[in-house]
């Protein structure tokens, strides 16, 4: 066989991974009971890992809070000189399977989303959305109330989702995006009406846990129109669990930014990171005093949502969202288009009525990104220098990554040429 | 008056688009002069060499589009800008319908699809061109500069598949009633033709489709086919094809001279070939095509003649008796000192053989391409004695299209001609075609009347000549186009053979005195 | 020669696939053809390490 045959079967793989997964929600659990490899010193970041010196100050500030809910330390200051000393270790969530959106980062006693994919068994993982309080962890905040919210979750809020989804047997993420299909969700920035259907079928198990704060537990669950998208997140994470490592690959497997640098992972070389300077969200400033210079440069892992054909990807299944990019209809539909350009296959589970059904594109090839000079556009929403949600609106992925990915993929294959060669 | 700079980085803009974009540009308010392209090492030197310059030229690539004009301030430039944006933008909204990254998307979506035109820049023709072949689609390739050794290579496989690669460097083809490239439109009828040169297969056509006949189809070659490093593999493949069409019954060639290792292939097929043939190649031993069994042409028009006496056609064309006569009621028209002809031409072959008509009656044609490397003229912007300039040349279109999409380029020479005192004769050849100017006749007709009033009023008068290529059918129709002309005093001759020798016959008596 | 695949072509509804500037498709439009547009553009921009690259990876066609 060809390289390029050789590519185009590893290719077809990964695309067998990522349209016939089966990903469910089967539990939650504290992040140190279920996360291989996690230790109670480790901090998982999203995006592309990152040396201490280089983090955004949003980002610290939930690093030290993290820290400092762990117990580990008594101070910020305490809490980030240990990092920098390396007591604490700062690790890239998508290396470990899990999705941290925006600034949120997963440490030892956090509770976890644990989904697995019935079909390849892969598990991904990701920590519980924080629900409508914009002050939060996920957003670089940290302070008494915050960390208050975060015993909550840990305590109360976790094991009680935990239970009912046990309860449950599970709750399978596929039968909940076929049943919205039509509903105006792209399911990155937007899922209001995944997040409905998994109450309605999650709350009859909340109402008969054992639970002393269940009331306060099922408010806060059903008021989250956002719940999903953490859901969805390890979901993603464990369908390219099972991706990862398909040797000469160059579907897109990973993305994701720390605020400094964007990087995207490739199945054929797993975890490794390509990366470039993070580009800037561009769209609707939450408030209008807003400034560009006052937002940090893409931050967060919801973007794996992007990896499996959701989000900017998925743009014409949620024409809705396109008012806040400050675009319009014929643009949603531009970007579904440019993504199908570059893109190997076809999710069916969820055709977009509006599109005479068709369903959307999945599996981001590299080699057509690069070849055909079409970038992608993932939506997102964007962080303050000061922490906070700063905007949302949508970022065309940089052309930069993309070729250093395939500078990996080329140097596998001359590594793979060449050991056959002396063979 | 400055220079002014607009740069879209990382906005590829095919280069066509672009030149189109350019004439754009040049119609704006406050616009002296002005290109856009894509930043590449060629354009810049383009604008470069044409006097414009700006430091933010240095950071461009060729991935970037750039638009740079001399202006009178920003704001007419800004405009300007403006309007060329809309114009992509126009083009970009018909797209949003549906476009292709590549030719294999497009194939699978439409699988019915059986021709590819290519026409992206020459040195990625042959990429192309073997992704459509391979995907089991016929070709027309209008893409030029393509090395001689590729043109064969994707012959040589179009002929393994079975399929046709017309071109490249093919101007002209039209397929089951189609105008492909810059032909024309034409009825259909019983002739097929196989040529390697475009304005050939346009020209005899166009006279087929106006004596009442027409084409049955016409095959471009391209102008190397014949030539012995691609070996005529077009030629002849077109040759076997037209022969087992059932709707041909004559088949017309055309080339320039084909090579000494080609012209035996092609006279030993046409022997063979069971249906009439007609042979115009130029400059070979009418024996040895009559040996072949071939009847022989000896010009364009004389092609297209010999086809039509095939049905029993009599297509009289104006004789050289009947423009003497013509010839001699201008000269008594002219001042003293009024005695050379200029012609300008926006078709390099008919430029050829208008100056060959010519030289045999009044000798030294200097030109931008002259048929004797003596007579070149030492700036093609400057006329001088007799003279004839080929506006479709590479130093006229480089950074616009070709003229007979964008006549811009030829405009401004008529009147500048017409201010000289010692011209007699102007002569204009025009192409119709459907991509092309849609009116290209009265694009030009207030410069005709103005240099005729301005010569009036100088106590000049200024004959202008001029032939069209192109029939009824196509979209600008020739007898519109023709009498728009005559309308402003134009003489119309029917070829442009004829308007050749009109013009030198005129010259020649002028100097007979 | 066969000339079965030219043959066929004469026979059948001329429908175009166009590679290069969108004009020619529009002419063959306004002349009732069918024509679909390749929006083409350099193999990855015209770099010419990508396209190396990419020589030996294919995946663009």
């Amino acid at each position: 066989m060809t390289i390029e045959q050789r590519v185009d079967a590893a290719n077809a793989r990964v695309l067998e991974i990522m349209t016939k997964s089966r990903p469910v929600w089967v539990d939650v659990r504290p992040a140190i009971d279920v996360i291989p490899g996690m230790t109670k010193t480790t901090i998982l970041t999203p995006g592309p890992g990152i040396d201490p010196d280089r983090v955004t100050p949003p980002q610290r500030t939930s690093i030290c809070g993290a820290v400092l809910h762990e117990g580990l330390a008594n101070s910020m200051e305490e809490a980030w000189s240990m990092v920098e000393r390396g007591e604490i270790q700062l690790v890239s969530s998508q290396t470990m399977n899990v999705g941290n959106a925006a600034c949120m980062v997963t440490s030892a006693s956090m509770p976890v989303i644990v989904v697995e994919d019935k079909i390849f068994g892969g598990r991904g993982f990701a920590p519980l959305h924080p629900g409508g309080n914009p002050k939060c962890l996920r957003w670089g905040l940290y302070d008494e109330e915050v960390e208050h919210d975060l015993r909550w979750f840990r305590d109360v809020y976790g094991p009680a989702l935990g239970q009912a989804v046990r309860a449950a047997g599970g709750m399978d993420v596929i039968t909940i995006l076929s049943k919205t299909a039509g509903m105006g969700d792209e399911n990155h920035n937007r899922q209001p009406a995944a997040s409905m259907c998994l109450a309605l079928q999650l709350i009859p198990f909340l109402l008969d846990m054992e639970c002393a704060e269940k009331n306060a537990v099922i408010k806060h669950f059903s008021a989250n129109d956002r719940f999903f998208l953490h859901v969805m997140m390890a979901g993603v994470e464990s369908i390219t669990a099972s991706c990862k490592g398909i040797a000469l690959s160059t579907v897109m497997v990973g993305m994701g930014g720390n605020g400094v640098e964007f990087g995207i992972q490739l199945a054929g070389t797993g975890n490794r990171w390509y990366t470039t300077a993070a580009p800037k969200i561009k769209g609707t400033f939450l408030k209008p005093t807003y400034k560009e210079e006052d937002l940090i440069g893409y931050l967060g892992d919801s973007c794996v949502t992007e990896v499996w054909g959701l989000g900017g990807m998925s743009a014409i299944a949620g024409p809705a969202y396109m008012r806040l990019t400050g675009s319009n209809y014929a643009e949603a539909r531009n970007r579904t288009e440019k993504a199908r350009a570059v893109s190997l296959g076809e999710h069916t589970f969820a055709p977009v009525p509006w599109e005479d059904m068709a369903g959307f594109p999945v599996g981001v090839d590299a080699r057509k990104v690069v070849g055909y000079n079409i970038l992608p556009i993932s939506h997102g929403g964007s962080a303050l220098r000061c922490g906070g949600q700063g905007g949302a609106g949508a970022a065309e992925l940089p052309l930069g990554c993309f070729k250093e990915s395939l500078r990996g993929i080329y140097a596998q294959a001359k590594e793979i040429m060449a050991r056959e060669e002396t063979e | 008056m400055s220079v002014f700079v607009k740069i879209e980085k990382g906005k590829y803009i095919d280069s066509l688009e672009t030149l189109y974009a350019s004439s754009v540009l040049a119609e704006q308010n406050g616009i002296v002069s002005g290109y856009v392209g894509v930043g590449t090492h060629a354009f810049l030197d383009t604008v470069r060499s044409s006097g414009l310059d700006s430091p933010d030229l240095d950071s461009v690539t060729g991935n970037d589009l750039v638009i740079i004009a001399e202006s009178t301030n920003q704001a007419a430039f800004d405009a300007a800008a403006r309007a060329v944006f809309a114009s992509f933008q126009s083009e970009t909204s018909a797209q949003a319908e549906e476009s292709f990254v590549s030719i294999k998307a497009a194939v699978q979506k439409h699988p019915e699809i059986n021709l590819c035109s290519v026409s992206v820049p020459g040195e990625y023709a042959y990429g192309e061109v073997k992704k459509a072949l391979n995907a089991g689609l016929h070709c027309v390739v209008f893409s030029n500069n393509v090395p001689l050794e590729q043109e064969r290579e994707m012959k040589l496989l179009a002929r393994e598949k079975g399929l046709l690669c017309m071109g490249p460097d093919c101007g002209v083809a039209n397929i089951n009633g189609a105008a492909l490239v810059l032909s024309s439109i034409n009825n259909r009828g019983p002739f097929g033709i196989v040529g390697a040169s475009g304005t050939g297969i346009q020209h005899v056509a166009a006279i087929l489709h106006e004596a009442g006949t027409g084409v049955s189809q016409t095959i471009g070659t391209g102008g190397n086919d014949c030539k012995d490093a691609v070996g005529g593999i077009m030629m002849l493949m077109g040759i076997d094809a037209l022969e087992a069409d059932p709707e041909t019954k004559y088949i017309a060639l055309i080339s320039r001279k084909p090579g000494d290792t080609v012209l035996p292939k092609l006279l030993e097929r046409i022997k063979t070939c069971r249906k009439p043939v007609v042979a115009l190649f130029m400059g070979c031993d009418r024996k040895a095509i009559e040996a072949s069994g071939a009847i022989y042409a000896s010009s364009l028009d004389d092609c297209a003649i010999q086809c039509l006496k095939l049905i029993g056609v009599d297509y009289p064309l104006t004789t050289e008796e009947e423009l003497t006569a013509l010839a001699a009621e201008e000269v008594k028209k002219y001042a003293p000192e009024q005695k050379y002809l200029r012609g300008l031409y926006t078709g390099g072959t008919y430029m050829d053989e208008a100056a060959n008509a010519m030289i045999p009656r009044i000798g030294t044609i200097y030109s931008n391409c002259p048929i004797r490397s003596d007579w070149k003229l030492e700036d093609s912007y400057v006329s001088r004695e007799n003279a004839c300039v080929d506006y479709g040349e590479e130093e006229f279109t480089l950074g616009r299209p070709h003229p007979a999409i964008d006549p811009g380029i030829r405009k401004p020479a008529i009147l500048k001609e017409a201010m000289d005192p010692e011209v007699a004769v102007i002569i204009l050849d025009f192409i119709l075609t459907p991509p092309g100017h849609m009116d290209p006749t009265g694009f030009v007709i207030d410069d005709i009347k103005m240099a005729q009033q301005m010569a009036e009023a100088e106590g000049r008068h200024i004959t202008f000549i001029a032939s069209v290529l192109g029939t009824t059918a196509d979209f600008q129709d020739k007898h519109k186009q023709e009498r728009q002309l005559r309308e402003a005093g134009v003489i119309v001759c029917q070829t442009n053979y004829r308007a050749a020798v009109l013009a030198s016959e005129i010259i020649r008596q002028i100097k007979e005195g | 020669m066969d000339c079965e695949k030219i043959l066929n072509l004469f026979r059948s509804e001329l429908i175009t696939v166009n590679v290069g500037p969108k004009l020619l498709a529009t002419s063959l439009e306004m002349q009732g053809y069918k024509a679909y547009q390749v929006e083409w553009k350099p193999m990855a921009g015209g770099d010419k390490e990508m396209q190396e690259i990419l020589d030996l990876l294919g995946g663009v066609d």
